[in-house]
């Protein structure tokens, strides 16, 4: 068994040198996963407005775009800490929880308050949970794996507590509106503050010594210490950066939704991986970009969108972006043997 | 060796391409029986691709190779070894998790009657095998636990045990002790006069005169030529591995010390040393020889802040240091260049360009954001300056050749600016060129005022940098030699704690 382990270790290199010709896909990926998933998707928005008279409507696409924005957001995150050679599995929990809380405030049930101070409170709860993450990775020392997985039952168990498992609507207009505003009559208000996210971190990730680092990091702790890179400071940003994007993307939902239900994100954290990783991201770090992540969840969203205009059992679409995942995670690890 | 001497590998006209690089190109090579044969040129000539071919790891895009005259296609290294071949790699390809006996036995566990494991054999003959070689290492222990030294004699015992017909050595005295390495020559001269053809790559040239018969050299790729040993000497091989001739390597210009930069007092921490003090001045260069294990290491991590001593002071331009982290120490001026490049000093998966600005991005910002262009032109400087083979500086390092990383590694510490650059092991695996480099560099340090500590296993080098040679051996200084004192024999007793009259001072 472990000779095995040996010779795929030596013979990995050699996949790589042979298949050069095929895998240089991977090894330019970069540019070229984006551009492969920019073919893909053009691909598919042609032929579902070739096929179906309702996927091309303004209606749909701005749609589409709403909703692939909050996860868009969320899925950035989830980059961020995927990089760094972590994984974050309470992003969709915490965004419910963004959710849930600024809802109550505002709908005024109880705990009552206008909505700039609930957003300002909610937003520093969502920087808590990312320092409370950063502090059990970093000085506890729980794996990422473990410590997110904790909090995403954790932080989902408050959503249900504090919403009593009732849905909070009634939220007032001057909330709900802001989602409904667009640009020049067409660009959706969601979509503005996903490319300025999108363009921010990716500014940060290519062009300041904390994006450097979070690859740094990602490749290996030790090197990242023995170079300088002050891994406390670091690490908690990362935790907090990401906590906040999830904070953003949970307010935005609110306002797209006009309410705010117990279940509000489930499931996101598994949309939020797989767009990172079919946009180029490395479950052991130190790859992925957020161009090729926006990549990922427009697909992601597209494929569930184009089910539903092709009247395919939701079940059946569930499998479909599983598949999806499991696809991705194996292209990743053909990557990875490469190396 | 007397008498036509039989051939056993031919390798005709063989080319190999990597993305970029053309590796080998054309190479031919003829290994007979009973001859050691020698292997050098510059990093990333193509010496570990040749092997890596010839051993299945690789495929040849052109070209043949021949066994005993027949053919032979290995896909993969388990043909090459049915063949006879085997090799201990540039890196050291043994499973860590496992301990010594089990990689002995890799894929060939030994079997009791009732079909488990027999672990009592397993260790007994791992045991024996490693007694044979002089070593005293137990088989059960994990190899993560083993210092790199005696990793690579285990791999060398491994090979040994596989009874192969041509033994291949890539760089394996990188991580030996004085001792190790004459273990090694032994025993190869063992194999060779048993009819074994051996392959010997090494990037130390009084190596290769001491234990080869013949000598090939690799230049980008293409064999520069081979000739019988004696009948070159090192000024000849260097020239052809380079192009040009290289003297006076360790003639560095010395500077006039100054102030003291650094002093430790009493520093303890059990088991690895006890109670040392020293200091280091400006303009100096300290060496610490001893042997692997003795210690040197363990104390650069303390200083460097990676790890926390037990007692002691560490003092650095007058103000006592806080062992906390290396970016604290960084911030006082000092630098260190790891051991172990694969896992303390670079980010495999990274490229050359982020690698090199790793600790300093500090100095190419502008309010946290980076200038590109100060990026690029000090990375292509430093790539030129140290003569880092790459297709380009966004080339992952992982895909670099063994001595071409250690360079960027190198120029990793060259582009921060430290007072006190403490160097472990600076020159592994890195050729004669890249060495007077680095030596200059260190150089130019010394003349700006600045201080310099290397810690190397390798005499000629500690003899030929420091001022002050600090002795070490099981932990504890065996004194201080000077430049003008410093000789192989007395460094060498010193190091293994035999009292000599002479030694200390
Ligand atoms: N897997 C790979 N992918 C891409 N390039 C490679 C790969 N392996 C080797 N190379 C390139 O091929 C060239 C030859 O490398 P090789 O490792 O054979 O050099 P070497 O002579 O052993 O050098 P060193 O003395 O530094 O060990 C180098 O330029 C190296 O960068
Ligand atoms: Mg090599």
């Amino acid at each position: 068994m472990s000779l095995n382990k040996i010779t795929k270790q030596i013979s990995g290199t050699e996949k790589e040198a042979e298949n050069n010709g095929r895998i240089s896909i991977f090894s330019r990926f970069k540019l070229t996963t984006e551009l492969t998933l920019l073919v893909i998707i053009v691909f598919i928005f042609i032929v579902m407005t070739v096929v179906t008279p309702n996927f091309m409507t303004i209606y749909n696409i701005g749609n589409l775009f709403k909703q692939a924005s909050v996860i868009g957001i969320i899925s950035i995150a989830a980059t961020l800490v995927i990089i760094s050679g972590g994984i974050d599995l309470s992003v969709g929990s915490l965004a419910g929880l963004v959710a849930m809380l600024v809802s109550v405030m505002i709908s005024g049930n109880y705990m009552a308050k206008p909505i700039l101070p609930a957003i300002l409170i909610t937003t520093v709860a969502g920087i808590v949970i990312g320092i409370y993450h950063g502090f059990i990775i970093h000085e506890i020392k729980l794996p990422p794996f473990i410590a997110t997985l904790g909090s995403m039952i954790i932080l989902r168990g408050i959503v249900k507590w504090i919403s009593q498992a009732r849905t909070i609507a009634n939220l007032p207009e001057s909330f709900t509106t802001f989602a409904k505003l667009s640009l020049f009559n067409s660009i959706p208000s969601l979509v503005l503050v996903w490319l300025a996210a999108i363009l921010i971190i990716h500014i940060v990730l290519t062009r300041t010594t904390f994006g450097r680092n979070i690859y740094v990091i990602g490749s290996s702790q030790e090197v990242a210490r023995l170079s300088g890179i002050r891994m406390r400071l670091n690490i908690y940003g990362i935790y907090i950066l990401a906590a906040f994007l999830c904070t953003i993307a949970g307010i935005l939902m609110t306002s797209r939704l006009s309410s705010a239900i117990p279940t509000g994100g489930s499931g996101y954290e598994l949309t939020a991986i797989a767009s990172a990783v079919i946009g180029g991201a490395s479950l052991s770090g130190a790859q992925g970009s957020v161009i090729g992540t926006m990549m990922g969840t427009i697909l992601m969203v597209m494929i569930v969108n184009a089910g539903v205009h092709l009247s395919i059992n939701p079940f059946i679409m569930e499998i479909v972006q599983g598949a999806l995942l499991t696809v991705a995670v194996v292209i990743d690890m053909l990557r990875q043997r490469r190396s | 060796m007397n008498g036509p001497r039989k051939e056993f590998v031919r390798v005709v006209q063989v080319s190999k391409r990597f993305p970029g690089v053309q590796a080998l190109d054309n190479v031919d090579m003829v290994v007979h029986k009973g001859e050691v044969h020698g292997l050098v040129g510059e990093n990333g000539s193509g010496k570990s691709t040749l092997i890596k071919i010839l051993m299945g790891v690789h495929q040849k895009d052109s070209g043949k190779i021949y066994i005993n005259g027949k053919e032979v296609n290995f896909k993969s290294p388990l043909e090459a070894q049915k063949k006879g071949l085997s090799a201990v790699y540039q890196e050291v390809m043994i499973v860590p998790e496992l301990s010594v006996g089990e990689n002995f036995f890799l894929g060939k566990l030994p079997l009791n009657r009732l079909g488990f494991v027999d672990w009592d054999k397993v260790y007994k003959e791992s045991q024996k095998t490693i007694r044979d070689l002089g070593l005293e290492i137990d088989p059960r222990r994990k190899i993560s636990n083993l210092s790199f030294g005696d990793r690579t004699m285990i791999m060398i015992a491994k090979v040994v045990r596989e009874k192969a017909n041509l033994v291949i050595f890539d760089e394996p005295t990188s991580y030996l002790t004085i001792e190790e390495t004459d273990t090694l020559f032994n025993l190869i001269r063992l194999l060779r006069d048993k009819g074994l053809g051996v392959i010997y790559i090494s990037h130390r040239l009084e190596e290769i005169f001491k234990i080869c018969d013949t000598v090939s050299v690799l230049r980008d790729g293409q064999m520069v030529g081979t000739n019988p040993l004696p009948d070159v000497d090192e000024n000849r091989i260097v020239s052809m591995m380079v192009g040009r001739p290289i003297d006076e390597m360790y003639n560095i210009r010395r500077a006039e010390p100054g102030e003291v930069l650094l002093e430790v007092k009493n520093l303890t921490r059990d088991p690895d040393f006890r109670n040392l003090s020293f200091y280091l001045r400006r303009g100096e260069v300290l060496g610490f020889y001893g042997l692997i294990g003795s210690g040197r290491t363990e104390i650069m991590r303390i200083i460097f802040g990676v790890e926390k001593p037990d007692s002691g002071e560490v003092i650095i331009k007058g103000k006592p240091m806080k062992f906390a982290h290396p970016y604290q120490a960084m911030a006082q001026g000092i630098g260190l260049v790891p051991e172990d490049r694969r896992f303390q000093g670079l980010a495999m998966s990274l490229t050359v360009r982020h690698n090199i600005n790793i600790s300093s991005y500090g100095e190419i910002t502008n309010l946290g954001f980076i200038r590109r262009k100060d990026e690029l032109s000090r990375t292509e400087k430093l790539v030129d300056a140290l003569n880092i083979y790459t297709p380009s500086i966004e080339q992952l390092v992982n895909n670099l050749s063994g001595g071409n990383q250690q360079k960027v590694v190198i120029a990793k510490w060259f582009a921060k600016n430290v007072d006190v650059l403490i160097m472990d092991e600076p020159t592994t695996g890195v050729d004669v060129g890249a060495k007077v480099e680095i030596y200059r560099f260190i150089e130019g340090l010394i003349q700006q005022g600045k201080a310099v500590i290397i810690v190397s296993s390798y005499l000629p080098e500690v003899m030929g940098l420091a001022d002050r040679i600090l002795v070490m051996a099981e932990g504890d200084f065996m004194g201080e030699v000077r430049r003008e004192d410093a000789d192989e024999e007395l460094l060498l007793s010193m190091a293994c704690k035999v009292t000599l009259n002479s030694a200390a001072h």
